[in-house]
């Protein structure tokens, strides 16, 4: 089935008069259930290219379809709703609230989308026994190591049950074995649970997990 | 998810202690500034909340026009009483006629004290709703009994029950106390009456039994309680014109009697010219102003240390957007973290309040107990709180909310020249307002300064002045004159129909060759007695003062410099002053002297015309003592008090120094310069606080670019002149916009002083370099701190 479909995106910055492209002329089709990894130099428009999928950032001109849904003229609210529902982030430098604990980051996505306090509980127990972080939930994400950091992450993107996880070089700041076990991880969510993944990434090792290969050259696509 | 946004402003608290500090300080005082002037204008605006019928009392006043010129005042003939009783009845519940408050010396079993209270009809018990713990108001019907206060009785008397006990008033009338009423409390008018005494008692005498028929004799005051649904401008249109109806010699002053109620008897007392033109309610006004200009400040700061601090805040405003926040949840997060702040500020608010409170009881004359109890305070409060957090917060919410998440996720998030405006235009707000109130508090202090200054026409210091209360004292002046210079203690004594500081009696119809035909002339009148000049030291500018040496005297009259003026006279010396007509009580007295102009009144406006003539019969209500130099005042005053009580071993002994009676005249304004030098230091002091927070986040901002430019060879102070000349600038706009707007506002203040300073240039110098320096004390401590900073440590965190 069909997750998300971009249709010749165009989106650019205008400095001194002169467009450069962020992206140009981009289509892609991403099934439910796909694992995709993006690669390409630095600036060839990875991040951008997640950011519009996500719905963090617009563009000018092409069309997106996100479970059927046209998204670029949707109003702001239901496009959010939409978001909450189905996405999650996955970011290089984690991204965690500083003044929040391990449990009350992961927390936070679920008082967003007002779940219940008791199914709150029951949801983030879950997710803690699932990575095995249940000994860390009240430190702060200070007190834990970058990969434990990045495993929070992961969590917090994961609690609300997301159909896509974005993930911009989710591996960027660890090392080889962290990333290989977050990888690891990537792959038995995709397997198992079905969810569809779509990671930017320099790394051609990491890039191997998934099940498709993305390289972009100056906001197009290269090669498939 | 309210748990949570509470948790993370607690946390965001405790992080940045310093800035929390700052903010919560400043928001406390603002707040404890802005509640105690809410007590106070609550206090204010509650004033007589004794009288449960307030609304229904009040006060008859007429207006009275002299020469074109409309005086308002509370004084009314008698008959107007019997009127109103026979032919407007059914309008009234009560009405009282009233001697002014007066003192009397009331005696126990040789035990004398000094009593204030008035003479009263019966029904004046009612109007004021005394309660009455035994006894009741019918008692004055007798014009032996009397009334008196729960804490007169109980100083009288002691633990003994006083009704039916007799009390020796002013040594002439054996009185029984027929009843004890509660005392009126603090904040009423009628809150210091001790007794009432009756009305049959007080008209007996025969100036009294006289004015029943004499509508020009405005002697008496009249109280009312109107019939239930009866207005008060309803009763003021009938009553207008009874007067010139009555009496035809009344016409030409054109007299207009109303009622004034006793809700605006407090806060509206001044009249110009037959119109209401405000009185306290203007100081009411003027300080909630100031509250909410303290609140304001608070607020700014709060706002501008938030958004200061945005870039620290702007990560995680991007990823909870990230992770699904929507603004509005931002919005309301931000607001709560406002509502904690606040709140802990409110709660130091009330403490710093109970801890000032007294202080500023006695600062501003009042008796304000902290409402527990008052439900109506606590829901005031909850607005207030309220109130304050959209204040502070509101603007930091709406912008902190507004970040795009991706710029700030990729970390290219930097808040522009343009983001830091609106902070520069709150600062200069703030500073415009500490500024004007700065100037404000100058000019209200350099006005008194000036009255002070205004040369008074006599020698205060060193002169008291004794009260005589009765008919014992009459015909004894020269007696104890005597007695007193011989004692030592007095060089010089003379007496007085009324105080120094004061003027008690006006006349009019006082005629003078030349005088135009309808001119109504109308002199502040005092009856003196010998060595009057000498006494006070008046200056004479022309003739002499009264002198034994000349028998004629007892027919002759003092003018001031003023009524000389008044009267356009050349040469008053010698000239005739008459009163009455031909045929009726007519009197001529001739001028034997120009005294210089005294200021009895107010120093604010100009001297009155005055005329003193000679006391004949000794009958003075004032003994005035010049004390003898050479000896310490301790010594004189034991002195004078022995001489006294040798010859009054039954009354009271009292004095006032004439030099501290003057200083009263100022006591208003003086209370609200020192409320406003309060104020104003507090205002100063929270802008300041702000702007400390906002020169440290600065300091910080730029470590780096400090670093830069000192390893490139600054020096310490090119870095404090960088770091100081932003914050300078501020100020010095603001400087340039409260300037003219202070000049303007208070040179409006200035108009109702008749006698009034010119505001100074050196006023606003003063309030530049007070402004100026404190600026640069507040932020240099930091710009000097970041200055010597290590710059090898502050460029490797990079």
């Amino acid at each position: 089935m069909m997750l998300l479909e971009l249709d010749h995106i165009y989106k650019w910055v205008t400095t001194g008069g002169r467009r450069t492209f962020l992206l140009n002329d981009l289509s892609l089709k991403v099934e439910e259930g796909d694992f995709i990894s993006i690669m390409g130099p630095s600036g060839s428009g990875k991040s951008t290219l997640l950011n519009v999928i996500g719905m963090l950032d617009g563009f000018q001109e092409g069309e997106y379809k996100f479970l059927d849904e046209t998204i670029h003229n949707m109003k702001e609210k239901h496009r959010s709703k939409l978001y909450k529902e189905y996405i999650g982030f996955v970011f290089q430098q984690y991204h965690l609230i500083d003044e929040l604990t391990v449990y009350e980051n992961i927390e936070t996505p679920l008082l967003y989308k007002s779940v219940k306090s008791n199914e709150r509980k029951a949801l983030v127990g879950d997710m803690l026994d699932r990575f095995n972080i249940v000994g860390k939930k009240d430190l702060f994400p200070n007190q834990l190591s970058g990969g434990q950091q990045q495993l929070v992450g992961i969590a917090r993107a994961l609690i609300s049950k997301p159909k896509l996880i974005l993930a911009d070089e989710p591996t960027g700041n660890l090392n080889s074995k962290q990333s290989d076990e977050i990888m690891q991880l990537f792959k038995q969510l995709n397997e198992e649970d079905g969810v569809t993944i779509i990671q930017a990434t320099h790394s051609e090792s990491n890039a191997a997990y998934a099940s498709k290969i993305i390289n972009l050259l100056d906001g197009s696509i290269a090669k498939s | 998810m309210l748990r949570n946004y509470i948790k993370i402003a607690w946390r965001n608290l405790l992080k940045h202690k310093g800035y929390s500090a700052i903010n919560i300080l400043g928001l406390a005082l603002g707040m404890a500034v802005t509640l105690m002037i809410g007590l106070w204008v609550a206090d204010e605006l509650n004033y007589n909340a004794y009288f449960k019928n307030k609304n229904q009392i009040a006060q008859v006043y007429q207006n009275i026009a002299y020469n074109g010129k409309i005086d308002t005042d509370n004084a009314v003939p008698r008959p107007l009483e019997f009127v109103l009783r026979e032919e407007y009845k059914d309008k009234f519940k009560n009405i009282s006629i009233t001697s002014w408050e007066g003192e009397r010396i009331m005696k126990v079993d040789g035990n004398t004290l000094l009593m204030r209270g008035y003479s009263v009809q019966p029904e004046f018990g009612n109007i004021t709703d005394l309660k009455f713990i035994s006894g009741q108001s019918e008692a004055l019907n007798d014009s032996n009994s009397l009334l008196l206060s729960q804490n007169a009785a109980t100083t009288l008397f002691g633990d003994q029950d006083p009704i039916g006990k007799t009390i020796m008033v002013d040594n002439q009338h054996k009185m029984m106390v027929a009843g004890i009423f509660k005392d009126i409390p603090k904040g009423n008018d009628f809150a210091d009456l001790d007794y009432l005494m009756p009305w049959s008692l007080y008209s007996n005498r025969s100036w009294i039994k006289n004015a029943e028929d004499q509508w020009g004799n405005d002697s008496f005051q009249l109280f009312v309680e109107l019939a239930d649904g009866v207005t008060m401008s309803e009763v003021s249109n009938l009553i207008a014109n009874i007067k010139r109806d009555r009496d035809p010699e009344q016409v030409k002053y054109n007299p207009e009697l109303f009622l004034w109620p006793m809700n605006r008897w407090h806060l509206y007392t001044s009249f110009e010219n037959g119109r209401q033109s405000g009185g306290p309610i203007e100081n009411v006004w003027l300080f909630s102003i100031i509250g909410v200009f303290v609140l304001s400040l608070a607020c700014i700061n709060f706002m501008n240390l938030s958004t200061a601090r945005s870039e620290k805040r702007a990560m995680e405003v991007g990823i909870r957007k990230a992770i699904g926040s929507t603004k509005n949840q931002l919005v309301k997060q931000f607001l709560i973290e406002s509502f904690v702040i606040v709140i802990l500020a409110f709660v130091i608010a009330l403490g710093l309040v109970l801890l000032f409170l007294n202080a500023f009881n006695e600062l501003s004359d009042k008796v304000i107990d902290f409402p527990w109890s008052n439900l109506y305070f606590w829901g005031v409060a909850l607005l207030f709180i309220s109130i304050t957090t959209l204040l502070s917060g509101s603007y930091p919410a709406l912008y902190l909310s507004s970040f795009k998440p991706v710029k700030v996720i990729k970390g290219t998030f930097k808040t522009g020249k343009m983001a830091a405006l609106p902070r520069k235009i709150l600062v200069i707000t703030q500073f415009s307002v500490s500024i004007a109130l700065i100037i404000g508090t100058l000019v209200v202090m350099s006005q008194i300064d000036f009255s002070k200054n205004r040369p008074i026409g006599y020698e205060t210091s060193g002169l008291i002045q004794i009260p005589l209360r009765g008919a014992e004292f009459w015909g004894k002046t020269d007696v104890m004159r005597n007695a007193f210079i011989a004692s030592g203690a007095v060089t010089q004594m003379a007496s007085s129909s009324s105080p120094i500081t004061d003027v008690w009696s006006t006349r009019s119809g006082i005629g003078w060759a030349g005088k135009p035909q309808s001119f109504q002339a109308d002199f502040n009148y005092s009856m003196v007695s010998y060595e009057y000049v000498e006494t006070l030291g008046l200056q004479m500018i022309a003739g002499r003062g009264f002198s034994r040496a000349y028998p004629s005297d007892s027919s002759a009259v003092l003018i001031n410099q003023s009524a000389v003026r008044y009267m356009n006279m050349q040469n008053p010396v010698g000239k005739i002053l008459t009163t009455g007509k031909k045929g009726e009580d007519y009197t001529e007295f001739k001028i034997i002297g120009v005294v210089k102009d005294v200021i009895a009144q107010s120093p604010y406006r100009p001297v009155k015309q005055a005329i003193y003539t000679f006391d004949k019969y000794q009958s003075a209500s004032y003994w005035d003592l010049r004390l003898n130099p050479k000896q310490s005042m301790q010594k004189n005053l034991e002195i004078i008090e022995e001489v006294y009580k040798n010859h009054f071993p039954d009354a009271p002994f009292s004095y006032d120094f004439v030099d501290q009676e003057y200083a009263k005249k100022f006591a208003q304004e003086e209370r609200i310069a020192s409320l406003a030098k309060v104020f104003t230091l507090l205002a100063m002091l929270i802008s300041c606080l702000g702007l400390f927070g906002l020169a440290s986040f600065v300091a910080e901002q730029r470590t780096k670019e400090i670093g830069v430019r000192k390893v490139l060879g600054a020096s310490v102070a090119n870095l404090w002149l960088l770091l100081s000349k932003d914050f300078v600038s501020l100020v010095v706009i603001a400087l340039l916009v409260a300037s003219p707007v202070a000049f303007y506002l208070m040179q409006q203040w200035l108009q109702s002083y008749a006698y009034r300073t010119t505001i100074s240039v050196w006023i606003f110098i003063a309030a530049a370099v007070g402004a100026l320096s404190l600026t640069l004390l507040t932020v240099s401590f930091q710009a000097i701190k970041a200055a010597i900073a290590n710059p090898v440590k502050s460029l490797r965190t990079e």
